[in-house]
């Protein structure tokens, strides 16, 4: 049992789910639901169909080139059953798992970054330009200007009590 | 060699049949529908496809006619000869020439004129190409009118041709005509020539075949000869003498002992003379025929004539070259030993151990059959016991395939575990390195100032929005300031914005905006005259356009009522103004209802 790999979306395809395609030079497709084999038959590009895992990984939005993505490959040389090499790969597996996952969440992460530099500058400019919305300009000299005058009264009281 | 068979020669059509047939047929197995529009490409392609099918045609037709008819070099020199005899060898050769030069040549009209099609730039220059080609073939196979006619003559006479074959056990009958050739040839086999008086009744030759000594032997007839010399001879004559050059065989010299024939017996012993140089290396045997009473010592002659033609046939193959060659092949090697060493045959052990099971009947090891009918219902086929691992008890672990939707398999890897440290240490580094950190700096309190201003911004910009759309315009849109201002509405709305109207209860807000359409400047108020209540007045206030330019009341009534007048009409049409042309009901159903009786359609 071994669960392919989506031609098209390069999604799990778990036994008992999808359509393989065989053409006539013998190449096998793989497809995990009708979106991605119809997808195909209208002869798109996965490459350049914005929700395939294909695209993400070719326009570098994802974690492409990393000694993690490593471990995972198809292996042309078959190796003989081992019961500790088995048990010590499950291990790793799920070690390599871990870390696997946080360095492509930290390779979204870093790309996200600049994002939320425009956004500073965003708010920065929107309150620049539209502050008149919500506070008059006026009102920031009559704040002042109140102030000064409590201060003065408070003066005042001072100068009195003493 | 190529086989030829005489019966199976293709029908030689006429000339004008070949035509015809060749023509149809490319009409009827090319497109026929081409129009001035198609692009020229497709023009062209159709017109060429015609002269080359038609092309094709001849030229397969004319190779078969060529091929079908034996050369006479490949043929059996009987045939050859035989052929010349009947039917002239340089007249037969010509003819095929001529039909080969045809061949080319029309095949190089084909060419040249496909050659030509390409440039040809429309419809009615291509047909026009064609059509000449066409004719150009059409009339080289004209002018082979002749020659085609005279292989379909040649073609009926060869099937016709008896098929004797020169190489088998034959017997030659000849002598004069009318002396008993064909009777003897009616006795002895199946075969039925004409038998008559006259003379020259066989005119061609005739085969027979009998049984003698469980062979088939072909009895060969010929039509009479008589006695002159070779240049003199006839054709039927030279059928005679060609199978006698030709054949070998046993020659039956028959001669008419009771002069029935119209010759003396001296005659015919001059006649065998003068042929006596066709008997050389053939067996002879001189019949004496139409002895009424001895029809035995005929059997008899019959009998000595097979017997020498077979002695005859087995000593010539046996001092012919082929068997030397066979005898020659025939060699048994034996290598010579060169010491004293022994050298048995090698036979395997395992061989050797078969072979004593064999013999004792030894009891099988014992099988996967043998243990299903011992255990009966409890059998599993376990095809793990026979795995070839390095630890014997893990043979029947139950091996993971699958973990969170990853192959294991794809994961097994010698070294995997010295990668796995690898990655474990570059991971530390990168964590050393700070890689990892979540940088949510904290942002300073302007930062934070301006981002819940910023939202307030664009909340407010939205409800703005929302509340520009809910508007209910009645109306044309007029501007702004025609619309009065609430102090209550104008208060709450600077509060919100910050600024304090606790204390405004002195103000004075009215100031009417100016509606004038003109920018009036503000003159200095010394230069200017002061302002007089009536031109003031005056200027502010016009007079209403149904008052201005009327002298007097009656004036008045009388524009009024033409007013009253002008919009009677509108009125009881119930429209709204002069512009107003909507039509409530485009198809008035009491219009557009029922039979067309006697009315017209302007109103129906």
């Amino acid at each position: 049992m071994r669960i392919e790999k989506c031609y098209f979306c390069s999604g799990p395809v778990y036994p008992g789910h999808g359509a393989m395609f065989v053409r006539n030079d013998c190449k096998t497709f793989r497809f995990c639901r009708s979106k991605c084999i119809r997808n195909f038959k209208k002869k798109r590009n996965p490459r350049k169909t914005r929700w395939t895992k294909a695209f993400r990984k070719a326009s570098g939005k994802e974690l492409t080139v990393d000694n993690s993505l490593e471990f995972e490959k198809r292996r042309s040389i078959p190796v003989k059953y081992n019961r500790d090499l088995w048990e010590k790969t499950v291990e790793a597996m799920k070690r390599v798992e871990e870390i696997k996952q946080k360095r492509q969440a930290r390779f979204i992460m870093n790309r996200l970054k600049k994002g939320k530099q425009l956004e500073k500058e965003e708010a920065i400019t929107e309150v620049k330009k539209n502050i008149h919305l919500i506070k008059a300009p006026h009102a920031a000299k009559q704040m002042e200007a109140k102030m000064v005058q409590k201060l003065q009264e408070d003066v005042d009281m001072g100068d009195e009590d003493n | 060699m190529a086989l030829y068979n005489f019966k199976k020669i293709m029908v030689v059509p006429t000339a004008k049949d070949f035509i015809d047939i060749t023509l149809s047929k490319t009409q009827r197995k090319t497109p026929t529908v081409v129009h001035k529009h198609y692009q020229i490409h497709r023009i062209r392609h159709f017109y060429m496809r015609k002269v080359k099918f038609t092309q094709q045609n001849y030229h397969d037709r004319l190779s078969q006619i060529l091929t079908d008819f034996p050369k006479l070099d490949d043929i059996h020199p009987f045939y050859a000869d035989l052929m010349n005899v009947l039917y002239d060898k340089d007249h037969y050769k010509l003819a095929l020439g001529q039909i080969n030069i045809a061949k080319n040549l029309i095949d190089n009209v084909a060419k040249d004129y496909v050659r030509l099609m390409k440039y040809g730039d429309s419809l009615y220059r291509c047909k026009q190409l064609k059509r000449a080609a066409l004719g150009r073939m059409c009339t080289i196979l004209k002018r082979q009118k002749s020659s085609l006619e005279y292989l379909e003559q040649v073609r009926q006479h060869l099937s016709r041709l008896p098929s004797i074959d020169p190489n088998t056990r034959t017997l030659l009958l000849c002598g004069y005509p009318n002396v008993g050739k064909s009777s003897f040839i009616n006795k002895v086999t199946r075969a039925d020539v004409d038998v008559q008086p006259y003379a020259f009744t066989t005119k061609s030759l005739f085969v027979g075949h009998m049984d003698y000594r469980y062979l088939r032997w072909q009895v060969v007839d010929t039509p009479g000869i008589l006695d002159h010399p070779l240049e003199e001879r006839n054709t039927i004559e030279m059928q005679a003498i060609t199978a006698l050059a030709h054949l070998r065989a046993a020659v039956l010299y028959v001669m008419d002992v009771s002069e029935q024939c119209g010759h003396t017996l001296q005659e015919q012993l001059e006649l065998f003379n003068s042929i006596r140089p066709l008997f050389a290396n053939k067996p002879l045997i001189v019949v004496a025929n139409k002895c009424d009473v001895k029809k035995i010592t005929e059997l008899s002659e019959e009998n000595q004539a097979c017997d020498r033609l077979l002695a005859d046939r087995v000593e010539n193959k046996m001092k012919g070259k082929k068997v030397h060659d066979v005898l020659n092949r025939l060699h048994l090697a034996m290598p010579a030993k060169r010491d004293d060493k022994e050298r048995p045959p090698f036979i395997p052990e395992g061989a050797l151990i078969r072979k004593r099971a064999m013999e004792v009947d030894a009891p099988k090891r014992r099988l996967e059959r043998d243990l299903e009918v011992e255990l009966g219902d409890d059998y599993i086929l376990d095809l793990q016991k026979y795995w070839d691992l390095m630890n014997e008890e893990e043979k029947h672990d139950r091996v993971p395939e699958v973990w969170e939707g990853h192959n294991i398999a794809d994961y097994i890897d010698p070294d995997i575990m010295k990668k796995l440290e690898d990655l474990e240490k570059e991971e530390e580094l990168k964590e050393r390195a700070g890689e990892y950190d979540s940088d949510d700096e904290s942002e300073d309190e302007d930062m934070q100032e301006i981002r819940v201003l910023a939202k307030q911004i664009r909340e407010k910009k939205q409800l703005l929005i929302v509340q520009s759309k809910d508007k209910d315009v009645h109306g044309p849109r007029m501007p702004r300031t025609t619309t009065k201002v609430e102090r209550k509405k104008l208060e709450k709305e600077m509060g919100e914005l910050g600024l304090d109207m606790n204390d405004k209860d002195d103000s004075h807000y009215a100031q009417q905006a100016r509606r004038s359409r003109s920018i009036t400047k503000k003159r200095k108020r010394e230069a200017s005259a002061p302002p007089t209540s009536k031109t003031r007045s005056q200027s502010a206030s016009r007079p209403p356009r149904d008052q201005s330019g009327i002298r007097d009341p009656k004036m008045a009534k009388k524009a009024k009522k033409m007013m009253k007048n002008s919009q009677k009409d509108m009125n009881r049409q119930g429209k709204k103004g002069e512009a107003d042309r909507h039509v409530f009901d485009l198809k008035p159903k009491h219009l557009l209802a029922g039979k067309r009786k006697s009315g017209t359609n302007d109103y129906r």
